[in-house]
């Protein structure tokens, strides 16, 4: 198990191979992850710094407290995005399990998780979806914002304008992801990886979809929960 | 190249299904905390420290949460130290990131508190009927209404 | 299992080994030259619009140049150039500040990002590690096509009725972020916008692929200790852009829905001329200078690195002595690009930052005299009693040098926050950073291009032109910017349009016209230079030797002209650092020489 320390650094850096035992493309996948870390993370900043510098806040829980095919008027604080956030821990643990299947060449298992994770995918972008539909008729928008802040003042439109732009900078980044899986799914389906000899390719999709899930844990908790 | 190999098997060793499961089943319960916490921090009153202790250990519940996502569902926890440590010390960037910026977010904010009297007033003027919001809200911005406003205090 | 055959077996390499040795299929001209995967290739391609954006952001400098030298005067030929801009040859205020911020964007980014790290990054990355090429050509040919589409964005932006964005190559809000604040807010602010999203596009794609060549195919031998400072240097350069320019990104976006979507991320209490008050309530203006700095912090050294890894390797060779203190030069270049992350409120002292916050970005900042003077010393400990061989790339990289250090002191003063209450936006602000960083790193471009214009092209550039262009530049340099300090001392602001009609300033006049007239001069070098450059490709002297300038490191091992895939057959083998030179009594010994029996240790 502890082998791997036992390799000197100087072997591992010593040229002609990886230092790193992986191939270019899951580097670069890395990478890329890391510098789109840091928009999510220059937005959520941003909106950390607005809210600091503004005197008051509208309640999370006044503002997402509704349910689909709920009664009008409905008080249900947390419960739609629990839902929401679930569907997406869920979609990434089938996509580990394509990876999974994708390591032992299994391609019954890859495609069986895929189709899991892409129908997850969907299923929170739809909520996503019905979920600014419903702001939207309440009067929220990028510019409206029709909440009062938590000791009733009147609330800047900056709320509603975080909200809209970084859910939906997330939601577009979850729409690439069920894109990117889809063509994996058909890569899968056309035999491509089963030909290459190796699923490499779903394993770096399978880093973006975790990444995605990933940045739904800060936005989810900054936006809902804090 | 003996070593190499045994590097391998560690690589492949990591990421059972077992521990996929286990991860997921953390993953859920750390989620349910939060929301709990979240549920328990409602009736809270609004600038008490309890409810700034409850956001904290929101937010280190987060990264609890992101730990689990990024070791083992991106599979850093089994990579080679080498490609861990190349994505991990960069993040730290972000100490420093966040620090600055909601530090000079807060001091903003207390700037113009202090010498804007227009920023402060605004601040402490209640929108009415905060009871029958529900309804108002549809129509009610603060732009259409500003008659209703009372000035409190 | 599989998986694992994939990832450690060379294969990657070997993928690209064979494609050098089979390289029978018949190119054709656009797979050439147009959309070329090649990096040599793709590196020219960085280069020459590089030089064509410099040609035109010279251009600018020297227009509004005039306009500052001779504010009374008036050029009728003006007019014929610019037409409405330059209404009876005098360049109207609008052009005036659409001139400036044009020239600021397309310095910073176009030429001095693209044009220098695009250039030496493709072109040496591959051929100084020792691979086939990067290590994904064809995002490597994306990230040159995205910058040629944000480049003709930029240049159409020139030619709308509203004229290009005027509102300073920073964009600040609410110039940046309302079309009604200015005529180069409406159509050119978009039109800016756009071309810097495709540029941060572009500078994304390169990086990534720097990065993973830099770390995943280096050749057999060469590991990260044995890499000449160049190839740090750029490594350093886009982790430096990777991380950076996507808070840039963020920024950009927020700018664009408070243009085109009614939000106030960046706007409150506004008042517009003409239009009246604005909605928008809550913003900070100040959160988009941070937003912008953090990108544009790191930018001052993505800008500088490259200028400074491809000096050490320069000195180094014409010295035809080892670079001194190898690992210490790694080591500045590391602190440098951790601290260039770590200062950005500096160039925001007077917002209104935080006291408090402030003195701890004047720590920060300060601090990076330090590993700068360990680069100074190492690289003047490298001259110091070596075979100096005074090619024009040694006079560039020696006057690197010399502007480097006369820039940096001056920063020692700007970084203290209570000196910046007198400094900030005036012309010592303009001198210090064109010296340390704009013509800095233009003679650190100008060096690597001499250096390596044979390996690109089999040819020389004409030497006494060379001369001729680094005594002009390097003189002219000093005497437009060094003035400027007195101007900015006395308190003299930039970015104005006429400083005839103060009182105060009146006493400036004529050194005005004596920097504009020297600003004239030094462009006309530059033409110098790029007569030299186009006509020495065809017609320069023929390279006879494989390694002109008997250097150690990888790109001279390469045929004269190099295919796709540079080594015709194997990739050779590392066995040492790049810095042998006069060892054991030997002139130089190149990194594939193995070591010797009785060879001492250095």
């Amino acid at each position: 198990m502890s082998t791997a320390t036992t390799v000197t650094p100087t072997k591992m850096w010593s040229g002609g191979k990886s230092p790193f035992n992986v191939e270019y493309g899951k580097l670069m996948m890395w990478y890329f992850l890391m510098s789109d870390a840091f928009t999510f993370g220059a937005f959520l900043i941003s909106y950390g710094t607005i809210r600091f510098s503004t005197n008051g806040w509208p309640d999370p829980n006044e503002v997402f407290r509704s349910f689909p095919f709920a009664p009008e008027g409905v008080h249900a604080p947390l419960v739609f995005v629990s839902v929401m956030t679930f569907i997406l821990i869920i979609s990434s643990v089938t996509m580990v399990l394509a990876v999974h299947a994708g390591h032992n060449m299994d391609k019954k298992g890859v495609v069986r998780n895929l189709i899991l994770t892409i129908i997850g995918g969907i299923l929170f972008l739809s909520c996503q979806a019905w979920e600014w539909n419903h702001l939207h008729a309440e009067g929220a928008w990028w510019g409206h914002n029709p909440f009062l802040n938590h000791d009733g003042t009147a609330s800047s439109t900056n709320f509603t304008n975080y909200f809209f732009t970084i859910t939906g900078f997330h939601g577009f980044h979850v729409f690439s992801g069920v894109i990117i899986n889809i063509i994996m799914l058909i890569m899968t389906l056309t035999d491509k990886f089963e030909k290459r000899g190796h699923y490499l390719m779903i394993e770096k999709a399978g880093l973006y979809w975790h990444f995605v899930d990933l940045v739904w844990v800060f936005v989810f908790t900054c936006f809902y929960l804090i | 190249m003996e070593h190499i190999h045994t590097i391998e098997a560690e690589h492949h060793e990591g990421g059972g299904t077992k521990e996929i499961w286990k991860v997921t089943i953390i993953l859920s319960v750390l989620t349910i905390i939060e929301l709990a916490l979240g549920f328990w921090m409602m009736g809270m009153p609004l600038e008490s420290s309890l409810r700034l202790a409850v956001k904290g250990a929101i937010v280190i519940l987060m990264l609890a949460k992101a730990f689990y996502i990024v070791a083992y569902f991106m599979h850093l926890k089994h990579e080679i130290k080498n490609l861990i440590m190349t994505i991990v010390v960069p993040l730290a960037l972000f100490i420093w990131f966040i620090t600055a910026f909601l530090f000079d977010g807060n001091s903003f904010r207390h700037l113009r508190n202090t010498y804007d009297p227009h920023f402060k007033e605004q601040s402490t003027i209640k929108v009415e009927k905060k009871e029958e919001k529900k309804e108002e809200t549809k129509t009610e911005t603060k732009e259409a209404k500003p008659e209703e406003r009372k000035t409190v205090e | 299992m599989s998986n694992e055959a994939v990832i450690h077996s060379p294969v990657e390499i070997g993928a690209h080994e064979e494609h050098g040795e089979h390289h029978h299929h018949h190119e054709t001209f656009i797979t050439k030259y147009v959309f070329s995967q090649d990096h040599k290739m793709i590196a020219k391609q960085f280069l020459i619009t590089g030089m064509f954006w410099a040609v035109l952001g010279g251009l600018m400098s020297v227009l509004f140049r005039l306009q500052l030298g001779y504010p009374d005067a008036s050029f009728p030929w003006l007019e014929t150039i610019l037409g409405k801009w330059a209404k009876g040859g005098h360049i109207t205020p609008e052009a005036y500040y659409a001139l400036v911020t044009t020239h600021g964007t397309v310095l910073v980014f176009f030429v001095l990002t693209a044009g220098l790290s695009g250039t030496f990054a493709n072109f040496l990355i591959p051929l100084q590690v020792g691979a086939r090429d990067m290590a994904s050509p064809f995002m490597n040919m994306l990230s040159y096509w995205f910058f040629f589409a944000a480049s003709v964005v930029m240049l159409s932006s020139i030619f709308v009725e509203t004229g290009p964005f005027s509102g300073g190559w920073t964009a600040y809000p609410p110039l940046s972020a309302l079309g009604d604040a200015s005529p180069g807010s409406k159509t050119g602010m978009d039109l800016w916008i756009v071309s810097m999203a495709l540029f941060v596009v572009s500078s994304l794609l390169g990086g990534l692929n720097y990065i993973a060549t830099i770390l995943n195919m280096r050749t057999k031998g060469m590991s990260m200790t044995r890499l000449p400072l160049t190839i740090w240097a750029l490594f350093f350069t886009a982790v430096l852009g990777v991380l950076s320019f996507p808070v840039l990104f963020s920024g950009f976006i927020l700018l664009i829905f408070d243009r085109n979507f009614g939000t106030s991320f960046y706007l409150s209490d506004i008042f517009v001329n003409g239009v009246g008050a604005l909605p928008n309530e809550g913003g900070s203006a100040i959160l988009y200078q941070h937003l912008f700095w953090f990108l544009g912090h790191p930018e001052v050294y993505i800008i500088l690195l490259p200028a400074m890894g491809m000096v050490s390797e320069i000195l180094s060779v014409n010295s035809r002595k080892p670079i001194f203190g190898y690992m210490a030069m790694i080591g500045s270049l590391f602190a440098i690009a951790v601290l260039a992350f770590l200062v950005w409120a500096h160039h925001m002292f007077v917002t209104g930052l935080n006291p408090l916050l402030g003195s701890v970005f004047v720590l920060l900042t300060l601090l990076i005299a330090v590993p700068s003077a360990i680069k100074v010393f190492n690289w003047l400990t490298t001259l110091w009693r070596g075979n100096i061989r005074f090619t024009p790339a040694m006079m560039f990289a020696i006057g690197f040098v010399s502007l480097f250090i006369s820039g940096g002191l001056t920063g020692i003063w700007l970084g203290n926050s209570a000196l910046d209450i007198h400094l900030h936006d005036t012309y010592f602000v303009i001198a210090h950073f064109h010296i340390v960083m704009g013509v800095a790193s233009m003679f650190g471009m100008f060096a690597g291009i001499y250096h390596w214009f044979p390996k690109m092209y089999g040819r020389y550039l004409n030497n006494t032109v060379g001369y001729i262009h680094f005594w002009v530049t390097i003189a002219g340099a000093y005497m437009i910017f060094w003035p400027m300090h007195y101007e900015g001392l006395a308190g003299m602001p930039r970015r104005y349009y006429d400083y005839s009609i103060w009182e105060s300033f009146k006493q400036f006049a004529e050194l005005n016209r004596f920097i504009s007239t020297v600003a004239m001069i030094v462009f006309a070098a530059q033409l110098l230079f790029l007569f030299n450059f186009f006509y020495s490709i065809f017609k320069g002297r023929k390279m006879t030797s494989l390694n002109p300038w008997q250097s150690n490191t990888l790109e001279w091992t390469t045929p004269l002209r190099p295919g796709h895939g540079n080594w015709p057959g194997e990739i050779p083998e590392v066995h040492r650092w790049a810095y042998d030179y006069g060892k054991d009594g030997v002139d130089f010994i190149p990194q594939t020489t193995p070591v010797g029996a009785d060879e001492s240790h250095h």
